[in-house]
């Protein structure tokens, strides 16, 4: 089977700032991939133009390739059906990447009526309702009858993120991207909608594109990892590899860094 | 950005004094405006009393140069403000969000070409383009009023709305519902006309208010609403040859507009408190 994403030698310019250089990268039908790299590498960068989603004022080159369908220069109108069928993405931020004034059973039901009808199947409201439930349950909010009616802004950022994910199971992607789902959470919360992510992808057969900063996180739920610094790719391998024979500099000092803080850790404990 | 901040502050803010006092203003014009539909103190055409006479009991505003009663062409002017004001906002909104929401989607160019025709026609006094309307047109009529009203204000929502609406694209709910597949009528309708229609909803009920002076100011030049209709600019107009002998006649239907632009500030600046989240989240 081809893959879900190939990104060629693409490139992008800001002006004349080069923002990813000749980064490559692809992702076959249940694969989990990890793209690391500091704040500011260009992972977010290389997640948009997988998408075709770069703000206007940037200029991609080389080949993206999503479910074959060739991404740069491609028209919006050609890539929208792309767009949560083959991909749905879960942002870093959920309390910004919900609409505030939408109910959040609402915001899901949006993207989860889109692919009923795709399907062929006009859902009723009722039935509409009850696959909401459904989703709510999957990500284990609690009391998802009267959650799925509350704003975002009434829930907790864990809530919040769950809210997100089920949105994005609720396309039934074959990729979901995951960008810094766990950042703006607390280390318990962290946990707890890592666990799920690995679950939920593992019970949907899904390919995950997993994005972090933070190694271990990271590790803890792909199989390969792709590093970047400063919009170029420095290493990429299988995560078990990269973890125990780091042969780039800076993927060596990620992996020194999060060993000293687990000793830290560990040392506190 | 207003609703990012919404989300800080729970419960919304009570209406407050400000709302109340600008609905009762409003809501006296709308009741009065109502009445006179049914029915009016005395025929507004007929002379039922002597000319030009002081307000007394039986003649609340007094008469005017043909005998006619003040008062029931007053109350009958609030019929014409709140029809022109309703009507121009009405025509205003539509033609300016579309305008806005168009701009703030459009590409680099014509966003750029719209956005500098809209200055432009901001410069132009509300009143200046709605003459060239009404002069365009074959004649006055309450129609041409309203139109050329509502032309006028489009200019300023289509301004407010292209900035209100690219702001809300800015923000990451957006970019998420993009990424899920969500088409730019399916944005437009979901997300940004619910998000920027707080603060364009407090801008209409100020546009009303400039389009009831608006509509005075045409009548009172003769290009408005042609009697029998009785706009206060009209009335104003009228009285002009008599002020000094019979002042009430240029008082009474200016204090009649300054109320009802009064409430309608007033009834603006409660539903900001009480409706756009940026103020209730900053107080
Ligand atoms: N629309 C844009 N215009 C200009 N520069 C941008 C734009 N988006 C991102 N950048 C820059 O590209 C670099 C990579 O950004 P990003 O991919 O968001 O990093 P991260 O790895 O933290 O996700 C940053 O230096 C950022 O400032
Ligand atoms: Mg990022």
């Amino acid at each position: 089977m081809s893959n879900l994403v190939d990104i060629g030698n693409l490139s992008v310019q800001a002006g004349n700032r080069t923002l990813l250089d000749n980064v490559s990268l692809s992702i076959a039908p249940g694969e989990r991939v990890g793209l690391i790299g500091e704040s500011g590498s260009g992972k977010s960068l290389t997640a948009l133009a997988a998408i075709g989603l770069l703000a206007p004022g940037l200029t991609a080159s080389g080949s993206v390739q999503l479910a074959g369908q060739q991404v740069i220069g491609a028209q919006d109108r050609t890539l929208m059906p792309l767009r949560g069928t083959v991909t749905a993405t879960v942002f870093q931020e959920p309390l910004t990447a919900l609409d505030p004034l939408l109910p959040v059973g609402r915001q899901i039901a949006e993207p989860l009526r889109r692919r009923l009808r795709r399907d062929g199947r006009g859902p009723s409201r009722a039935e509409l309702d009850a696959k909401v439930q459904t989703l709510l349950t999957q990500v284990a909010l609690p009391d998802p009858a009267t959650r799925s009616r509350r704003y975002p802004h009434e829930l907790s950022g864990g809530q919040r993120q769950r809210v997100a994910i089920a949105m994005a199971l609720a396309c039934r992607p074959q990729l979901l991207i995951a960008d810094e789902p766990t950042t703006a959470l607390d280390v318990t919360t962290q946990a707890e909608i890592l666990r799920l992510l690995a679950k939920l992808v593992a019970d949907n057969g899904m390919a995950l594109l997993f994005i972090s900063h933070d190694l271990p996180v990271v590790a803890r739920v792909v199989d390969r990892v792709v590093v970047m610094q400063h919009g170029v790719v420095v290493e990429t391998g299988p995560v078990a590899e990269v973890f125990s024979a780091p042969r780039h500099d800076y993927t060596r000092s990620l992996v020194a860094a999060a060993r000293s803080f687990d000793r830290a850790l560990e040392g506190v404990a | 950005m207003s609703a990012i901040e919404l989300t800080e502050d729970t419960g919304r803010s009570r209406p407050s004094l400000t709302l109340w006092v600008g609905v009762v203003l409003v809501g006296l014009h709308v009741f009065i405006a109502l009445l006179t539909v049914v029915w009016t103190p005395y025929d507004p055409l007929g002379m039922t009393g002597g000319r030009l006479e002081a307000p007394s009991w039986a003649h609340w505003a007094g008469t005017d140069r043909l005998g006619r009663d003040f008062f029931t062409q007053i109350m009958l002017g609030s019929q014409i403000a709140l029809v022109v004001g309703a009507g121009a906002v009405a025509i205003g909104g539509a033609i300016g969000v579309s305008l806005g929401i168009l701009a703030a989607f459009a590409s680099r160019w014509l966003d750029d070409a719209l956005a500098a025709t809209l200055d432009i026609l901001i410069a132009f006094p509300t009143l200046l383009i709605a003459m060239l309307v009404v002069a365009a047109s074959d004649e006055a009529s309450l129609f041409t009023a309203i139109l050329a009203i509502g032309l006028a204000l489009s200019a300023i929502v289509a301004r407010l709305t292209r900035i209100l609406a690219k702001r809300v694209l800015l923000l990451d709910y957006i970019t998420a519902a993009r990424t899920s597949g969500t088409s730019w009528p399916g944005i437009v309708v979901t997300h940004v006309l619910p998000n920027i229609w707080p603060t364009l909803a407090v801008n209409f009920a100020l546009q009303f208010g400039l389009a009831a002076i608006a509509e005075a100011s045409l009548s009172y030049l003769g290009l408005g609403a042609p009697p029998p209709n009785a706009s206060w600019g009209h009335l104003l107009q009228e009285a002009q040859g008599t002020v000094y002998t019979a002042p009430i006649g240029a008082f009474a239907p200016g204090l009649a507009l300054v109320i009802l632009v009064v409430g309608i500030n007033l009834l603006a600046d409660g539903l900001r408190d009480f409706a756009d989240p940026t103020r209730s989240a900053r107080r």
